[in-house]
C-alpha cells in the first residue's frame, strides 16, 4: 500500500512540475509578444468608400499620422472637426490637425490630413497602432447644412 | 566480451527487446512535436483569417449600402424626369449594419452605418426633392425606419408631384 501511494505521488509531482513548467513557458512567450498576432495582419487604412484613404503614415520624426483622403461624395464640403484616438490607456494625442478645421473640400479632389505632435497611444517606433480618425462635415449646399461623421481606421506600424 | 550481432535488423530487435521504453518515448515525443507543429501553424493563420473576414465584412455592407442608396437616387432621379405619376419600385438587400436611415432638406439620404470604429453617416445627395409619408417627416427631416432593418425590401419611388418624389417601404 505504501510503495502504491508513493508512486502515485510521484507521478502527481513530475505532472505538476512538467505542468509549471509549460506554464511558465507559455507565459515567459507571452511576454515576449510571441502570441501577439497583429504584427503578422497587413498594414491597412479603412473608410467608408465616400471618403477613401489612398495612403496614409505613421512617423516617430517628426511625430505625426498622415492620411490621403479622396472626397468622393460628389459634393463641396466643409470640415468642421477631426480628430485621432484608440483604444490604448492613455489614448494617442496629437496637439495639431493640418489643414486645421473648418476648412472646405472640392468634390473628387485629395486631401492630406496631418495630425502633427502625437504621443501617447503607443504611438512609438516599431510598434503596431490601430488608430480611430473621426472626421466631422457638412454639405454646403444643403440650406440647414446638418454635421455628419465619418469615422475611419488606420492599422500599421509606425516607422 | 560482447555479443555479435549478424545482421542490423537483429541489433535493432535486441536493443528495442532491451529497452521497450526507449521507442514508446520516441513515438509519444514525435507525436507531441507533430501536434504542437499543428498548432503553431492553426492558430496564427486563423486569428489572421479572422480578423481579415472581419474586414472584408466592413467593406462588403459598405458596398451594399453606396449600391442602395445610388439606386435609390438613381430612380428617384429618373421618376423625377418621367414625370408627375411614375412609379420604380426596387428589391433592395438591406445589410444588418444599418441604425438608421433619413432624408434630410429633402436632398440629404442617410443611412448610419455601424462599424468597429464607430457610427459613420453614409450621405447621398439628390439633385430632386426626395420625400416620405408625413408621419414620419418632422420639420426638415424624414425618417424611412423600415429601412433601417436588415432583409429584403420593396421600395417604391413614386413622383408625386412635379416637385416630389416620394419614397415608402411596400
Amino acid at each position: 500500500m505504501y510503495k502504491k501511494s508513493q508512486a502515485s505521488l510521484e507521478f502527481l509531482t513530475t505532472y505538476a512540475w512538467a505542468f509549471l513548467m509549460i506554464a511558465v513557458s507559455i507565459g515567459a512567450l507571452y511576454y515576449f509578444g510571441v502570441f501577439d498576432f497583429t504584427k503578422y495582419q497587413p498594414q491597412k487604412c479603412a473608410f467608408p468608400s465616400q471618403f477613401k484613404c489612398t495612403d496614409f503614415s505613421l512617423s516617430t520624426a517628426p511625430n505625426e499620422v498622415k492620411v490621403k483622403l479622396v472626397n468622393n461624395l460628389g459634393e463641396e464640403i466643409e470640415v468642421t472637426s477631426l480628430s485621432i484616438t484608440n483604444d490604448a490607456n492613455p489614448p494617442i494625442l496629437c496637439l495639431s490637425a493640418s489643414p486645421e478645421p473648418p476648412f472646405n473640400w472640392e468634390y473628387s479632389t485629395e486631401k492630406d490630413i496631418v495630425f502633427s505632435a502625437c504621443s501617447g497611444g503607443g504611438f512609438i517606433s516599431d510598434n503596431r497602432v490601430e488608430l480611430k480618425i473621426s472626421l466631422r462635415y457638412y454639405a454646403i449646399n444643403t440650406p440647414s447644412r446638418p454635421i455628419h461623421t465619418i469615422n475611419g481606421k488606420i492599422n500599421g506600424r509606425v516607422i | 566480451m560482447g555479443e555479435s550481432y549478424k545482421t542490423k535488423s537483429e541489433k535493432h530487435k535486441m536493443i528495442s527487446k532491451d529497452f521497450p521504453g526507449n521507442r514508446k518515448s520516441q513515438s509519444s515525443f514525435e507525436y507531441l512535436l507533430v501536434v504542437a507543429l499543428t498548432f503553431a501553424i492553426i492558430v496564427p493563420t486563423s486569428y489572421i483569417f479572422y480578423s481579415y473576414s472581419k474586414d472584408s465584412g466592413q467593406e462588403i455592407a459598405d458596398a451594399q449600402i453606396t449600391k442602395i442608396g445610388t439606386s435609390i437616387i438613381d430612380a428617384a432621379e429618373s421618376a423625377f424626369h418621367f414625370g408627375h405619376g411614375s412609379k420604380i419600385t426596387l428589391e433592395l438587400n438591406i445589410p444588418k449594419d444599418i441604425a438608421a436611415v433619413a432624408i434630410i432638406d429633402g436632398r440629404e439620404l442617410i443611412f448610419n452605418l455601424t462599424s468597429p470604429s464607430g457610427i459613420s453617416e453614409i450621405v447621398f445627395f439628390s439633385t430632386v426633392n426626395l420625400t416620405t409619408e408625413g408621419s414620419n417627416c418632422d420639420a426638415n427631416e424624414c425618417k424611412l425606419p423600415e429601412l433601417a432593418s436588415s432583409g429584403l425590401k420593396k421600395v417604391k419611388v413614386e413622383a408625386i408631384s412635379r416637385e416630389s418624389i416620394n419614397i415608402s417601404i411596400i
